[in-house]
């Protein structure tokens, strides 16, 4: 009898939370709408800029959701081989965004196209190797060590990694060489997008379509799929799991890299700890979709960014906040909270049959 | 030919351990740090040090002696090698190139190579490398006795050069210039002083074990009435020595000390949580900034409460305020596996920090400005304790403090080994099982997470009192993960070993000036390695221990594990993790 009334007080709760959460919002957007402080204009220009950065999570996110496929842990440090990545890539950039003497256009503005590619490549390989390194040197040796231990590694790795770049390119915020054929804006069936947003968003779908079709068509792919359903099943059909593991890093530390370059065009910026929140909100973007989906990361991804850039304005401009842009990181912070309390598969994930 | 390749893969990897701390900057930072005047820089310590483990490394493995010392010195003598190759490497880049890399400076370079021509300094540094290697390759050789010798004797060489700024002062307040002449100049030994002080240390070193054992042995045939005596007496001399701290160590120290005590408190607020009931709570600074915010609001005249209570009226109410929110939250989130806890946990933080930050809340919590003038522990900025005299300064937070602190841990020593302490444990090590048994799983989690919440906020409180003012800034992710590391060092579930922990990630780097911006990384540095080569810590619990001790049937013959300066042979020690 008591243990009934017990469980029932949490229950109680969870229903005022769920209760709360779905008046706060409904009020909060009635407010807004009917006050009519941003213009459609506005809400439009917030929706793209939610997608392009959405996107950028996405790429992360897949990072975070393959690894927990095959491995069932938070790899915490995701967020910094992303940032690893952007740091490296910098460097790139930055040598060929040197104007030329002879010309004084930079080899990045004359041929933008090989430019980029040789930045993403820098990005992708640099990423790769930390992810892979991490996952030799910290994970492995805790394979079979109970569920929390992996998860403190990572974290430790997380400040390892980002302090160590820190102490190896400095404190400084370095500024990301722009393209002069990315700046302006792109008539797109009469909607004016930002350029940088519109590269990013196809960037980032290209490299999920890719990663799709390897995951789904090739053998490595498939190997993959088999050590994340059951790996010791996976080993006696004749998969080689360490190696899938291995290529499973790699393959998220790419993603990352790619993410880590994308999100320099979107904000010009890089520092040592700006993995730390896109790593985050990353996790909570492929919690969101169903860890373990690929397709719900992708999904959840793009959620996420449109929630946290539209969501403040909706939510609490009605209600007379002052600077609702603020509060972003406490919308993306409180998804993460809700979906694991209410919805801990996600959107597209199953409950855990354990 | 096999070992040969071993000794090859073993220099390469000194190498690159060689230059990575040359790269993040730790060697150049301690580079004008004396050890011994003239003759020895910690940062050339730290460079050839790995020389020395990778020899050691090499020497452990099977073989004859002869054949040990060879790889030893080989593994140094290419590790040099390929060190000297990658610093010409460097030095033959273009500037452009090199300023990648912002710490390979001239200074650096030149260092790297002892201030000679490239090619003199390369060859330098193979010879070096093939000594050391050697040296290192000896220690596995060598009976342990020797080995702790020289191990605690370089130990204790070290200490004594970074301890000088506190106590050179000490020395001279007590007249003794003469001592201070002989030991320092500048910042580092003489050479005669560190011989004398390697010898005395390594004396220490050797005899230190026998003479525990022989003290035990005492112990343990005396009688029941002489062995509670002797612990009271040693109670005394401990609670003696932790109270008249501050009177021999000065106010630089007793400000360090003070920090060292918040963190004790912090670390066994948070060892209750993730070591007694094993939820992993990455969100701890959300209370540390609730108990320092509610104090701030209560006592603060300034703030927007303006209610001006002293510290002591509003300690209650932000302790019960505390584990209040704790239970609060804690309530939805229990019921969530392990790893997914803790990243909410770490929402909840992240949520805090950004609240008190946000301009939305600035008229409750003063926003980037924080909240000002919140009086100091006491009201009046001194005190009188018998036998001590007036105590002000850091001192005045030192002795509350320390009370809490002792509130704390005898509270969480009492919990540990009640039925709470026992149904926690059982529900750390299987959930399922523990409920099967009769456990309430919810009421336990939760009284574990408000047990850490009031704890945690005490900290908190105490931090506002002692700086008189609180500010967003301070409450960061990066406080919920050393007070991790704290309690990770010291052993998840040991009391003794928060305090470890705590003087060892805080003390220990306010005494070098120069650790301060490498602090970060060595705390993911300590928490990774800890994870993989000893996760039970160096202060183990008690019981664990015990459990150990009778599986390996052989009493701890040649251990030095438990020597921090030397995390080396834990490598073999690490299948111990229960």
């Amino acid at each position: 009898m008591r243990r009934i009334r017990r469980v029932s007080l949490v229950d109680v709760i969870l229903w005022a939370i769920r209760i709360g959460v779905v008046v706060f919002v409904a009020l909060g957007t009635y407010f807004t709408l009917s006050a009519g402080l941003l213009s459609g204009e506005n809400w439009r220009d917030l929706l793209i800029f939610g997608i392009a950065q959405g996107s950028v999570y996405a790429l992360i996110a897949l990072g975070y959701t393959l690894v927990y496929g095959v491995l069932l842990m938070i790899n915490f440090a995701h967020g910094d081989v992303f940032m690893f990545g952007a740091m490296t890539a910098f460097f790139t950039a930055d040598a060929l965004a040197a104007p030329d003497p002879s010309t004084g256009i930079s080899p990045l503005n004359a041929n933008p196209v090989f430019g980029m590619a040789l930045v993403l490549a820098t990005a992708m390989l640099s990423a790769m190797i930390v992810a892979v390194l991490l996952e030799r040197l910290a994970y492995r040796p805790l394979r079979r060590a109970p569920r929390l231990v992996p998860l403190i590694t990572a974290i430790g790795a997380s400040l390892f990694i980002s302090n160590s770049v820190r102490g190896l390119y400095g404190e400084r915020v370095l500024a990301y060489p722009q393209l002069e054929i990315l700046q302006g804006t792109l008539d797109l069936f009469g909607i004016p997008v930002l350029k940088t947003q519109a590269v990013v968003i196809v960037g980032a779908a290209l490299t999920m379509v890719l990663l799709y079709w390897f995951v789904e068509r090739t053998r490595t792919g498939r190997a993959m799929r088999a050590v994340s359903e059951n790996k010791d099943t996976a080993a006696l059909m004749g998969i080689d799991v360490d190696r899938t593991i291995t290529i499973t890093f790699a393959v998220g530390g790419m993603l990352a890299g790619a993410a880590g370059v994308l999100y320099a065009i979107v904000f010009p910026q890089v520092h040592w700890f700006m993995g730390f929140l896109p790593g985050i909100k990353a996790f909570t973007a492929a919690v969101l979709g169903g860890i373990g989906s690929i397709i719900g990361a992708m999904l959840g991804g793009v959620s996420l960014g449109i929630l946290e850039s539209v969501a403040p304005n909706l939510l609490l401009l009605g209600f007379g906040v002052p600077s609702p842009n603020q509060l972003r990181d406490v919308v993306a912070f409180s998804v993460l909270v809700l979906v694991l309390i209410f919805r801990p598969y996600g959107l597209l994930g199953r409950p855990e049959g354990k | 030919m096999a070992m040969l390749r071993r000794a090859i893969a073993a220099g390469l990897v000194v190498a690159i351990v060689m230059l990575y701390l040359a790269g993040v900057g730790l060697i150049g930072a301690f580079a004008d740090r004396q050890v011994v005047t003239g003759y020895l820089s910690l940062g050339r310590l730290m460079l050839l040090a790995p020389l020395m483990i990778g020899g050691y490394g090499m020497a452990r493995q099977a073989g004859s002696i002869v054949r040990r010392l060879t790889l030893g010195a080989a593994a140094g003598g290419i590790g040099g090698a390929v060190f000297a190759l990658g610093i010409l490497a460097v030095l033959a880049l273009s500037p452009g190139v090199r300023d990648v890399f912002i710490r390979f400076n001239d200074d650096l370079l030149s260092f790297a190579l002892f201030g000679l021509e490239p090619g003199p300094g390369a060859v330098l540094n193979v010879g070096l490398g093939m000594v050391l290697g050697l040296v290192g390759a000896s220690l596995p050789v060598v009976p342990p006795v020797v080995r702790r010798g020289l191990l605690v004797g370089v130990a204790g060489v070290v200490l004594m050069s970074g301890l000088e700024p506190f106590v050179r002062p000490r020395l001279t307040d007590f007249d003794l210039h003469d001592v201070v002449l002989f030991l320092y100049e500048d910042q580092g030994l003489l050479p005669l002083a560190a011989v004398v002080v390697f010898a005395v240390s390594a004396l220490l070193g050797v005899l230190w074990r026998p003479a525990r054992a022989e003290v035990q042995r005492r112990f343990a045939e005396a009688d029941p009435g002489a062995q509670r005596v002797a612990r009271w007496v040693a109670a005394l001399l401990l609670i003696s020595f932790i109270v008249t701290l501050p009177q021999l160590t000065g106010v630089f120290l007793t400000q360090v000390l003070v920090l060292v005590g918040l963190y004790i408190l912090l670390g066994l607020g948070l060892n209750i949580v993730v070591g007694y009931a094993g939820l992993l709570d990455l969100g701890y600074v959300a209370f540390y900034a609730v108990g320092a915010y509610f104090t701030a609001l209560l006592t603060s005249p300034t703030s927007s409460l303006a209610i001006g209570l002293s510290f002591w009226a509003a300690l209650p109410l932000v302790v019960i305020g505390s584990a209040m929110i704790g239970l609060f939250i804690g309530a939805p989130v229990l019921r969530l596996r392990g790893d997914y806890l803790a990243i909410v946990t770490l929402g909840f933080g992240e949520i805090a920090r950004v609240l008190f930050l946000s301009d939305a809340l600035a008229p409750w919590f003063g926003g980037v400005q924080g909240i000002l003038s919140i009086p100091d522990i006491i009201g009046e900025g001194s005190y009188t304790i018998p036998l001590l005299g007036e105590i002000k300064g850091p001192a005045a937070t030192y002795y509350p403090l320390v009370a809490f602190c002792g509130v704390a841990a005898f509270v969480a020593w009492r919990l540990k080994y009640s039925r709470t302490g026992r149904a926690w444990n059982a529900m750390r090590e299987d959930e399922d099982v523990a409920q099967a048994t009769g456990v309430n799983i919810v009421n336990y989690k939760l009284l574990a997470f408000a047990m850490g919440a009031a704890i945690g906020c005490l900290g908190g409180a105490i931090f506002a009192t002692h700086l008189e003012s609180v500010f967003p800034g301070t409450f960061n992710v990066l406080v919920s993960i050393t007070v991790l590391a704290v309690v990770i060092l010291g052993g998840m579930g040991s009391i003794p070993g928060v305090v470890f922990g705590s003087l060892a990630l805080i003390g220990l780097p306010e005494l070098l000036r120069e650790f301060a911006e490498f602090k970060l990384l060595v705390y993911g540095g300590v928490v990774m390695l800890m994870m993989i080569l000893r996760p039970e810590g160096f202060v183990p619990d008690v019981t664990r221990r015990r459990e150990l001790h009778e599986a390996e049937e052989e009493p701890e013959e040649d251990d030095d594990t438990a020597d921090p300066e030397n995390p080396e042979p834990t490598a073999t020690a690490a299948p111990s993790q229960a």
